[in-house]
């Protein structure tokens, strides 16, 4: 099963995300007519004065609209990172968190939530302190003046812990009523307060992290063969290593910062991507962008529909994700493994 | 005759143990050299300080008479390619997107490999006779296959100097004498030379009797013991000296007028 031999996929995969945050439009508790959308559509870009009632313009452009491209933003940052690591560290079973993003960035919103109790606050000490969890696993791993895979794994295992102890003891100081809930809340994910201002101040980072990624893609295959190997093929380990655990960092703590912790995406969504289009990173990196976009979308329109409250997306990611990843698995015989 | 690589009196040490002592030869266009010696003597240790991957602690290597230290992975890697002795699988490329890897050096840090690498990586696959097998995933192939295909890797790297380490271990009686045909076929049609550590003194003998210029480095106890044309250095007294067996070499012609010379082992000594 080439990739080669199948351009139709790379068409449908270019055009999913873009359906689907429009067909993410028109799917919601308040119910909007295509036309309407079409109309408010057609006015916001070419700015003309809209006709459309206010409530509908609020709930499609000012509601479903930044929540929906959010969330393909955010998607496609935890798989693409997710992928970047895989290669990196030569193991399919690595994920976007492998070297503490998460943990540092979900500390950091708990520090925030206890400290300030404001929106800005937890964006800035998720992504803050998801960077330093980062850059700490990597002085971990240079405690012999270079960085073999292993010590970095070794550095993110560490500071992982480290950050989760450190969640933990936030939400046993929090105050119950009202801290707590707020943390427990974060650390399971959403996109309910999605904003254009999210999109653009989270959006930098994880824009910078994923066209970083996208350029180096190839250099990933020959970096996942090994730090001897990359070295005698022509390769600067230590700078290229660098670069895609920049670029992986920045996209992840970008996405992480805004949404909390979304587990499962960048884990399995890069298999998925491996099932469709095969293992070379030239193709599977940005396939695994776009994959994980129309995922998280799809998976937050059913967290916002499903049911009366909201169900939290880093649940649902594995509830849904779970068993198509089982009817792949079971369709394309595990894709070589 | 150009040297490609001098190695120059070269130690290395680990904490707490020399592992190379004053090591030094030099490698020469068109030819085959390669290193015996018991496990743990030093071999993998030279060939990786060769390849700029680990720094020795005394003396120094040249390249084409530039010195090896400080020299860029990109620079080093057109100068010479590497078959590893264990290469761990870890997802299942394609046998064409492996043999693309050995284009890394010409290309830049944000490129894709171009339709002329692309062809390059062909012509390689297609000088070990692998072609056929280019878009399978390298996770299914046999062990000679894979072998094959680390080899029309590192010719896509096009570089005057192969190093291989121990590159027929683990394979069967064919694929043994397939890699060393290839290597064979490699010197005398590309004038490449290759520089392989190896545990099987007859492969020294076979390159001799193929007619290539072949020279074998003995090494024990991390130094040079010997060196020089195999039918000079490897007799039945170095071969109980390095290895500490009893040897005897046969010599004999075949039908077709080829000579055969090789090393029987006998049996260990012990002393």
């Amino acid at each position: 099963m080439s990739f080669t031999k199948r351009p139709g996929i790379i068409f449908i995969l270019i055009a999913a995300p873009v359906i689907m945050i429009l067909i993410s439009l028109l799917i919601g508790r308040y119910p909007v007519d295509i036309e309407t959308i079409i109309h408010i559509l057609w006015c916001r870009i070419t700015m003309q004065p809209c006709n459309a009632e206010d409530i509908y313009q609020t709930v499609v452009w000012d509601i479903r609209l930044p929540r929906a491209v959010l969330g393909a933003m955010v998607g496609g940052s935890l798989a693409i990172s997710g992928a970047a690591f895989q290669g990196l560290f030569r193991n399919p079973l690595v994920s976007s968190g492998i070297l503490g993003v998460s943990s540092g960035a979900g500390f950091g919103a708990a520090l925030a939530i206890i400290l300030f109790h404001q929106v800005a606050a937890t964006y800035i000490f998720a992504f803050g302190f998801g960077i330093l969890a980062v850059i700490l696993s990597y002085l971990i791993s240079r405690v012999y003046n270079a960085t073999p895979t292993i010590m970095l794994v070794l550095g993110g295992v560490i500071v992982s812990s480290v950050f989760s102890a450190l969640i933990s003891l936030a939400k046993y100081l929090a105050d119950p009523m009202d801290e707590l809930p707020a943390i427990v809340f974060w650390l399971m994910g959403s996109l309910a307060s999605a904003r254009y201002s999210d999109i653009i101040t989270a959006g930098i980072p994880m824009l910078i992290g994923t066209a970083g990624l996208i350029l180096i893609r190839w250099r990933i295959n020959v970096l996942s063969m090994g730090d001897r190997e990359a070295h005698t093929l022509g390769i600067n380990t230590g700078l290229n290593k660098g670069i895609v655990i920049a670029c992986a960092t920045l996209a992840t703590a970008g996405a992480v910062c805004v949404s909390g912790i979304i587990g499962w995406v960048g884990l399995v969504i890069p298999h998925i991507g491996r099932m469709l289009v095969g293992n070379d990173n030239k193709i599977l990196i940005p396939v695994s962008f776009l994959l994980g976009a129309v995922f998280l979308v799809i998976v937050d329109d059913i967290g916002r529909n499903l049911t009366g409250a909201e169900i939290p997306l880093g649940i649902l990611t594995a509830l849904v994700g779970g068993p198509f990843f089982v009817y792949l698995l079971k369709k394309t015989k595990g894709g070589g493994w | 005759m150009n040297s490609l690589i001098e190695v120059q009196e070269v130690s290395f040490k680990y904490p707490g143990a020399l592992v190379l002592d004053k090591i030094e030869f030099t490698i020469n266009q068109g030819e085959v050299f390669c290193l015996l010696g018991p496990n743990g003597c030093g071999k993998t240790t030279l060939l990786d300080c060769i390849l700029g991957w680990l720094k020795p602690c005394a003396g120094q290597i040249m390249l084409n008479g530039n010195a090896l230290t400080g020299m860029s992975a990109r620079k080093i890697a057109k100068h010479m390619a590497y078959v590893p002795q264990i290469h761990e699988k870890t997802f299942p490329y394609l046998v064409r997107d492996i043999v693309l890897m050995g284009r890394a050096s010409y290309m830049g840090t944000f490129k894709v490999p171009s339709a002329e690498d692309i062809k390059i990586a062909e012509n390689a696959l297609d000088t070990v006779g692998m072609l056929k097998l280019k878009e399978r995933p390298y996770t299914q192939l046999s062990g000679g296959e894979g072998q094959l295909v680390m080899v029309a890797r590192a010719l896509a790297q096009n570089t005057p100097l192969i190093i291989m380490d121990e590159p027929t271990a683990h394979l069967d009686y064919k694929h043994e004498l397939v890699i060393l045909e290839t290597i064979v076929e490699l010197i005398k049609n590309s004038r490449l030379s290759v520089l392989m550590a190896t545990h099987i003194p007859n492969h020294c003998y076979y390159f001799e009797n193929q007619g290539i210029s072949t020279r074998a480095a003995l090494i024990k106890d991390h130094r040079i013991m010997a060196l020089g044309k195999p039918s000079e250095v490897l007799t039945e007294q170095t071969m109980g000296e390095l290895y500490n067996i009893k040897t005897h070499i046969i010599e004999c012609s075949l039908d077709e007028g080829e000579q055969l010379k090789q090393v029987l082992p006998v049996r260990t000594l012990n002393n």
